[in-house]
């Protein structure tokens, strides 16, 4: 891919007007740090998203929101009862990257290694495109395959609204990487829920270890209403781990994925308990 | 197009192309300095500070630094008056090929510029993307430290190890 013209819009209609006029020559700009991964020869005009604004994070109604164009590095730094994603940030790649990537650059076309989708699959948030209207897509849908089947010419993706972790609610993630920088062999995230010592609810995601980030429901139906014990867990995963298909890659086979998938499943879900009971995760 | 930035303290322009990398036109504006080991983010070696963070000039479209504020190692020392940050690395021995230095140095410097006693863990943290193939990094980890302490902070204060596994 080649850039043979540059654009910095500073205001979202501006931007919309220039995507839609360019159509598919077109390429919103982000972080643009996967660019380096894009081979081929296709001209496209460049559309820089950074001068938009869209990249704050702020307090709302039982949660955040999170401008579609906020660094990477800035979740990281990002302090604030209720907010997890600075965990998820501190695994994401390394420094640098951090400083340039977005999340919205990172969930706008999904990858089977991208990170935030996991995540905000199992917190159950929701993405704002912002078009001639408003629209607000529940992870569970935004996810369900290629964001861009949802996005009309112009269209952007302009901020994230994620849920906090409250009393009684606990998070779990866990990556797994052959080194710190790689690319992710296995992405985990739980969101659990006690009611006393029962399961109220559990929402459970995989990436990389999967062909597309994905929700783990059979897992998650196995765990729902029962009480929270580690033979409760062990049972559940022992009985479902194979309903998911466990994908290898990069030198690792499917049956050893699908073994990791069992440890860290075990793991995200202990770690999950643990801090909805009030511990230290 | 036409390139403004701030390239150490002065005022630069130049024209580019819009497929440009910032590497490429910073080693046209002579800072030589700039490494491209890697092309894809994973060796540092092309660090520089963009509006005060370091970043992957060789991933960074020049464009995207219109206007912006860069800093390359040149503009922070010299052999007759290194920065401390240079200093201390010649005297903890941690500099051998060289050609991770100026990328590890402009992201230390992004750390000392924001706390000038930080912690182990947080220059492992910040330090995590800036690779050297020849120290181990233990004597740039060292020279580190005693840049943290001698701005002040406690030995007690000064974290463990950080986690590059």
């Amino acid at each position: 891919m080649k850039l043979i013209r540059y654009h910095r819009p500073t205001t979202l209609e501006e931007a919309r007007r220039l995507l839609k006029e360019l159509g598919p020559s077109g390429l919103p700009l982000a972080g643009a740090t996967s660019h380096a991964f894009m081979k081929g020869d296709d001209e496209k005009t460049a559309v820089d998203l950074a001068w938009l604004g869209y990249d704050r994070i702020a307090t709302i109604d039982g949660g955040f929101t999170v401008g579609a164009n906020t660094r990477i590095a800035d979740l990281q730094q990002y302090h604030a009862p209720g907010w997890v994603l600075d965990r998820v940030a501190l695994r994401f790649v390394n420094q640098p990257i951090r400083n340039m990537t977005t999340i919205g650059g990172n969930i706008a076309r999904v990858f089977p290694w991208n990170d935030f989708p996991v995540v905000l699959l199992a917190l159950g948030a929701d993405m704002i495109v912002t078009g001639e209207v408003e629209a607000v897509h529940p992870a569970d849908t935004y996810f369900k395959g290629q964001p861009a089947r949802l996005f009309q010419p112009g269209d952007l993706l302009t901020e994230i609204r994620v849920p906090a972790i409250v009393p009684g609610v606990g998070f779990g993630y866990h990556k797994e990487t052959v080194v710190n920088m790689a690319f992710s062999a296995l992405t985990l995230a739980v969101r659990l829920t006690l009611d006393k010592r029962m399961i109220a609810d559990v929402r459970i995601a995989a990436g990389a270890g999967i062909p597309l980030p994905a929700r783990l429901t059979a897992i998650e139906q196995a765990l729902m209403g029962r009480p929270i014990s580690t033979e409760t867990i062990q049972q559940a995963l022992d009985a479902q781990v194979d309903a998911v298909t466990w994908k290898g890659g990069d030198g690792f086979s499917d049956a050893y994925v699908r073994q990791l998938a069992r440890v860290h499943l075990e793991d995200v879900l202990i770690e999950a308990w643990q801090a909805a009971k009030g511990g230290a995760a | 197009m036409k390139l403004t930035l701030t390239l150490n303290g002065k005022s630069r322009a130049i024209e580019i192309n819009a497929n440009d990398k910032l590497s490429d036109v910073l080693r046209l504006l002579g800072c030589a300095s700039v490494k491209t080991g890697c092309h894809e983010g994973a060796c540092g070696s092309c660090g520089v500070l963009l509006n005060g963070r370091i970043v992957n000039s060789c991933l960074t479209y020049a464009a995207q630094a219109d206007g912006g504020n860069v800093e390359t190692v040149e503009s922070i020392g010299s052999l007759d008056a290194p920065h401390p940050i240079q200093a201390a690395l010649v005297e903890a021995g941690a500099v051998q090929c060289g050609f991770c230095m100026p990328g590890m140095i402009m992201a230390a410097k992004s750390v000392f510029d924001k706390n000038p006693a930080p912690s182990d863990e947080e220059l492992a943290i910040h330090l995590d993307g800036q690779l050297c193939r020849c120290t181990g990094y233990e004597k740039i980890q060292t020279a580190l430290r005693n840049v943290a302490q001698a701005a002040g902070v406690p030995d007690a204060l000064v974290g463990g190890q950080g986690d590059r596994s």
